[in-house]
């Protein structure tokens, strides 16, 4: 199970590396096209915009993990440690509930976007194959937050799965 | 009733610790779910949205250009290079350490970066001269604020995103503002250095400044590339922030070779973190955005300030107000992405330029930065500098006299933010 965990974060990692490098190198490439060869790629800010997306998307759920949303503790900080963990599972709660209403949400866009049938402006593919990282990515949110409830319960940590503020 | 509930949502999500990003989405999703009339679906098609904005973009590429940078040794360049420029006058190391925050300020468009790369080489080197360890603070954590205000700057993007204002020119407008504040930090230094007697340096040779520069030009030609390439036209603030990343992946692996090939995947992970925070905070303001227009809340405050007939330089003084009190409790860029909506029009209705308007809330950013409860600048200081929190308050606490003095010319002066871009740009 560890190593499932250890594999799956690499490749979070990696995932995002790899789709911020892509999306720097079109950019550039695109540039130096445009003035080289007077000319370029229609399909490349389109791909970017996507690539874009992906990255946040599935960097989300990575920001909880790696605890790097920034959050406003100030109030919570002074509470003593009983109330305080009442306030950090209603925040806990509160954070699953956008979670899963951003999900539905972006389901229901997918769908839409699937009955339409609408392709890409310019990538030969189906717009809601582009956007169904939108979804995929609120269901790792969701899973995370679950996650950090989970270990808040357990009092594992001291709780502040939604961030600490740097 | 609608903005009272999104508001009075947005607040308690915001003091029970939801993260900011969370805070303002699920206030809005929950005020359309109850009052509006759009759907689950159409707040999703917004979020989604945001990272088809065309500007934005430049945001993941500014910030792997900084990373770059700040993992390099481009900071110690820049320092060595100032060093040799004003080392020789009373209290030139910590001139030294000003001139260099606004060099890399040229590069990195984050102020906390900015006190991270400089404030590691040089505290240290200012307490073995023989400062003390809090005055030096002061400077770099106050110094570090230009980070946002000299371009480019990641404030100013998501700025000209939201307002749909040009991006370059609120970049060309920072450029003036930047050498004021420098200059007068620079001169306020010179003037304790005097009363305090503080150390001076051996006056470097011409030899030693050439060479230190053509160490340091490298980093330094990145604002040349940026500012020149917006002017002239050759691209856009994306594409510059692209040629940036490149560029500055290139520098810090081939000509200064600080960065193996092996730690650039690291460098990039570094990168997305800071691109995935700070997006997902833009991406959720969107929303609350589009649900405040569609609310028509803006029109409401508007048409409220003008009916109370309030001057320019009242409204102007109300809003720095405001600015400071909200910039006291959130970072940058979270406070323009929630009150810009609400302030611009206003601002617009009562024919303040975009541009001076985008400038005088940055600065009001940067003293937010040095200004606790939250001030991020205060936190990177503290663990750069070995400080306690208390005495980073204590030291940086001087310099917000500056910064206000700064902050009102700058308001009132609308010229000083409007005559470069102005004379380029026309």
């Amino acid at each position: 199970m560890q190593a499932v965990r250890t594999v799956f974060n690499r490749l979070e990692e990696w995932l995002m590396a790899a789709l911020l490098a892509f999306m720097t190198v079109l950019t550039f490439v695109q540039v130096v096209m445009r003035y080289l060869f007077n000319s370029g790629w229609v399909w490349s800010l389109e791909a970017t915009t996507y690539a874009f997306a992906a990255l946040v998307l599935v960097g989300m759920s990575y920001g909880v993990r790696t605890r790097t949303h920034i959050a406003v503790d100030l109030l919570t900080r002074q509470l003593p440690s009983v109330g305080r963990r009442y306030v950090d599972l209603f925040a806990i709660l509160a954070c699953l509930t956008y979670a899963l209403l951003m999900l539905y949400g972006s389901a229901v866009l997918v769908d839409r976007l699937m009955t339409l049938g609408n392709m890409a402006r310019d990538i030969p593919a189906p717009k809601w194959l582009l956007t169904a990282t939108m979804p995929l990515g609120f269901a790792l949110l969701t899973f995370r937050f679950l996650e950090a409830g989970w270990q808040l319960l357990r009092r594992k940590d001291d709780g502040r799965a939604s961030g600490e503020q740097k | 009733m609608t903005a009272v509930f999104l508001l009075a949502a947005l607040f308690v999500f915001l003091f029970v610790g939801v993260p900011v990003a969370v805070s303002l989405g699920l206030a809005s999703v929950l005020t359309m779910l109850f009052f509006g009339d759009q759907t689950l679906l159409s707040s999703s098609q917004k979020f989604f949205y945001t990272m088809q904005v065309y500007p934005l973009l430049a945001v993941p590429f500014f910030i792997l250009a900084g990373s770059f940078m700040t993992t390099g040794g481009v900071a110690r360049r820049m320092v060595d290079f100032a060093n040799a420029l004003v080392g020789h006058y009373r209290g030139g190391l910590a001139m030294a350490a000003l001139l260099a925050s606004a060099f890399f300020a040229a590069v990195s468009g984050s102020a906390p970066a900015t006190v991270v790369a400089v404030g590691s080489v040089m505290i240290v080197g200012m307490v073995k001269s023989g400062y003390t360890r809090k005055f030096a603070a002061g400077v770099i954590c106050n110094a570090g604020t230009l980070g946002i205000l000299i371009p480019p700057s990641l404030v100013m993007v998501v700025y000209g995103a939201i307002t749909e204002s040009s991006i370059g020119k609120l970049f060309i407008a920072g450029i003036l503002p930047g050498i004021i504040l420098t200059f007068v930090m620079m001169v306020t230094v010179a003037v304790i250095a005097h009363q305090q007697d503080m150390p001076r340096q051996d006056k470097a040779s011409f030899k030693t400044v050439v060479k230190t520069f053509r160490e340091a030009v490298w980093g330094l030609m990145l604002v040349v590339i940026i500012l020149g390439g917006i002017y002239a036209g050759v691209f856009t603030p994306t594409e510059a922030a692209a040629v940036s990343a490149v560029y500055a992946f290139f520098i810090a692996v081939f000509v200064y070779r600080d960065i193996s090939m092996k730690h650039v995947p690291d460098v990039l992970v570094d990168a997305c973190k800071i691109t995935v925070m700070l997006m997902f905070i833009i991406a959720n303001a969107f929303m609350f955005a589009f649900l405040l227009t569609t609310e028509q809340i803006p029109q409401f405050a508007s048409e409220f300030i003008i009916g109370m007939g309030l001057p320019v330089w009242g409204f102007l003084l109300v809003l720095n107000a405001l600015l400071l009190i909200a910039g006291n409790f959130m970072e940058p860029t979270s406070v323009i992405l929630i009150l810009t909506p609400i302030v611009f029009p206003i601002a617009m209705e009562l024919g303040i330029d975009p541009t001076h308007l985008g400038v005088l809330m940055i600065i009001n950013m940067q003293i937010g930065l040095v200004t606790p409860p939250v001030g991020l600048n205060l936190f990177v200081t503290a663990s750069v500098a070995e400080l306690s929190l208390e005495d980073t308050i204590r030291a940086s606490f001087p310099w917000l006299i500056v910064l206000l003095a700064v902050l009102l010319l700058v308001t009132f002066v609308p010229w000083i933010s409007l005559v470069v871009p102005n004379l380029l740009l026309n």
